[in-house]
């Protein structure tokens, strides 16, 4: 196992500008006729985008189709399967457009057409288009990598996690990147992450917590290769800086 | 002098928006600037004080200039009768009543030909602010600029003619920019969407301290200890005071509460003095409803009365964006509000308010608020939070940025 992946992997960030498609739905029915003309990146951004608007919310907020259906349309056992829908991994356009399609085609045509939004409520179908924004972080291991996904806004985690694998499937990803560096459990956990459906700053809390509890034993192996002069330098640092944080008068 | 001075005396915007928004959103702002280096932005609109345009251009320029992008702002020069042409095109782009003539098309232009001779567009990324300045691309543009258009009007209702006749010089340009998906109208050209944002730092949104507060609110003697259910808006059929009144009375039978409806002096409004009349009919009497008539530079008073609201309610019929609602979530209150327009961007059902369609819908939710401060107290928190992510201006500069990095990206228009 290498620690040492062959090439740099640089971070980007990413900003969404968004523009009109050119069509809209009033009703369920016309919200099926929508999903079937939108395209992979339309669908994109009216299922995850929202992960990103609200990268610290408790709970994953409600992708743009489920939040129409619940909260203008109020039709609340529909919205709770679109929502299902959109949270069961689908991994391209054509499996998502096709899991809420299914939904919808589960309720009657009539009722689709009656199961409509006030005026003005209208749930209007969105184009994408990414800006990608560099970090000017490229990282060489993953060590480094953890580092910087650490202190990273969370449009860098959105970007590479959900993003990239969705709309670049054949770009070189995150994942392949760290296979590649000999980390194929950390290459498991960023795909399990970009699936499980937990706000972004909740997905960078578990994920670093998994990896630094990985790394512990490897860091124990370390240390004991270090002078006990060094290792007790290290012991007083970490003390001292408990004794900081539990001093530190709370906020 | 066309060019417009900024203030730029006093600590930096940067760090004042950083301790309020945190460091992420700044970063991405700083990348943008980066993305941008070695380009210069001109920024043209028609006044440099009075507005929510020129309010937030004060702050965009600074912004962007203590980001390292070199920024100018010119106002165009215009006399009484151009300015009577614009105020005309203004209200028909509302749905007013209104006409422009041949010659007042003739004349708007001749004046956005002398005001293309007259600035000096210093910059290559040119962003005009709304139709006034709309035509100067057609004498000025040069090679290799790129030329936005920044509509901060609400299109959705315009007559078609003049809508027509304001977007035509938008085939000059290389994309426009608008606030809401409603407001955009038949275009050739990409039109990206900015909703509208709030300014942490301004006089309507900033802190308050309790004291400040309570000497605000002192001249309009208000039960201090009844919660307040409060509405701020003008008094105008599409904003339904009279339906708050309703769903008032609903929450009347079951709690104690004191609603409050503040909103501008309908004075120069012949219909909002008519609604204000049959709102003050509907409440005559009572001790439980008040009604504020605010003059425009009230601020701070609104900032005080969302601030002590239990509950604001926005019952519009028919919006825009209605930021009132962003200006509440940012104060972490718990917010009922109908699903029109703007709103459902703000208002995330359940999680950072409620939305609702009816009277009684919206009397139930208020009611449901008033008996659950943990629950107000978590919408709050998450409504904040919301606000802080997508409608400030450290976003709406954001946006301006990334349409111009992306413009970058492709081949100019010409």
């Amino acid at each position: 196992m290498s620690d040492v992946a062959p090439v740099a992997f640089e971070l980007f960030g990413v900003v969404h500008l968004v523009r009109p498609a050119g069509f809209a739905a009033a009703n369920l029915e016309e919200l099926r006729g929508g999903l079937d003309r939108a395209t992979p990146t339309s669908l994109f951004h009216h299922a995850f985008e929202a992960t990103l608007r609200h990268p610290a919310a408790a709970e994953r907020p409600p992708d743009d189709f489920s939040h129409w259906v619940s909260a203008v349309v109020q039709d609340r056992e529909t919205a709770e399967r679109l929502s299902f829908a959109v949270q069961s991994g689908a991994n391209c356009a054509s499996e998502l457009r096709g899991a809420l399609i299914e939904v919808l085609d589960t309720v009657p045509e009539r009722e689709r057409i009656e199961r409509d939004a006030p005026e003005g409520g209208e749930f209007v179908f969105l184009e994408m288009e990414s800006v990608p924004l560099e970090t000017g972080w490229a990282v060489g291991d993953c060590e480094a990598l953890m580092e910087r996904l650490a202190e990273a806004d969370p449009s860098v985690l959105f970007y590479h996690l959900i993003e990239q694998p969705w709309l670049e499937p054949d770009l070189p990803s995150l994942v392949t990147w760290s296979r590649g560096a000999g980390e194929a459990k950390l290459a498991g956990w960023l795909i399990e992450s970009a699936h499980d459906g937990r706000p972004l700053e909740d997905m960078r809390r578990r994920l670093l917590q998994r990896w630094k509890r990985s790394h512990l034993s490897r860091r124990l192996a370390e240390a004991t290769l270090v002078p006990e002069q060094q290792r007790r330098e290290a012991g007083r640092r970490v003390i001292s800086s408990l004794v900081r944080r539990i001093q530190r008068p709370e906020r | 002098m066309t060019l417009v001075q900024v203030n730029t005396e006093g600590p930096s915007l940067v760090d004042g928006y950083r301790a309020l928004v945190g460091d992420g959103p700044l970063r991405a702002l700083e990348a943008l600037a980066r993305r941008l280096k070695g380009h210069r932005v001109a920024m043209v609109n028609s006044t440099a004080t009075g507005g929510g345009v020129a309010e937030i251009l004060h702050r965009l320029v600074r912004l962007l200039e203590e980001l390292g992008v070199p920024t100018t702002w010119e106002v165009m020069p215009g006399d009484a009768r151009f300015y009577g042409i614009t105020k005309t095109i203004h209200n028909t782009l509302h749905g007013w009543p209104g006409t422009l003539t041949a010659e007042d098309r003739e004349y708007f232009m001749e004046v956005n030909r002398r005001a293309a001779e007259a600035l000096a567009l210093d910059g290559d990324l040119v962003l005009i602010h709304d139709p006034q300045p709309v035509a100067l691309a057609r004498w000025r543009r040069r090679p290799g600029q790129r030329w936005l258009w920044r509509c901060h009007i609400d299109l959705s209702r315009a007559q078609l003619e003049v809508r027509d006749f304001v977007t035509a010089p938008l085939a000059d340009y290389d994309a426009a920019v608008f606030s809401h998906v409603s407001f955009v109208p038949p275009l050739a050209l990409p039109a990206y969407l900015a909703p509208p944002s709030i300014d942490p730092l301004s006089d309507k949104n900033r802190e308050l301290g309790e004291e400040e507060e309570t000497a605000l609110l002192a001249p309009f003697a208000l039960p201090p200890r009844r919660p307040w259910v409060t509405q701020i808006s003008r008094f105008d059929r599409i904003k339904d005071p009279l339906g708050v009144v309703r769903a008032f009375d609903l929450v009347r039978r079951q709690e104690d509460a004191h609603l409050i409806l503040a909103g501008g002096s309908a004075d120069d409004d012949p219909e909002g003095a008519e609604v204000l009349a049959e709102v003050r009919a509907r409440v005559a009497g009572r001790t439980d409803v008040s009604i504020l008539l605010l003059p425009p530079d009230a601020h701070m008073t609104i900032n005080a009365l969302q601030r002590r609201s239990t509950v604001v309610v926005q019952k519009s019929l028919r919006e825009g964006f209605a930021l009132t609602v962003s200006e509440a979530l940012w104060k972490r209150r718990a917010v009922v509000a109908s699903a029109v327009g703007g709103i459902p961007l703000q208002v995330l059902h359940e999680r950072t308010g409620m939305l609702v369609r009816s009277v009684e819908g919206c009397a139930y939710q208020i009611t449901r608020l008033l008996r659950a401060p943990e629950m107000r107290r978590r919408l709050g928190a998450e409504g904040r939070e919301h606000v802080r992510q997508n409608f400030l201006h450290t976003r709406e500069a954001r946006d301006y940025l990334a349409v111009f990095a992306r413009l970058l990206m492709t081949q100019a228009r010409r």
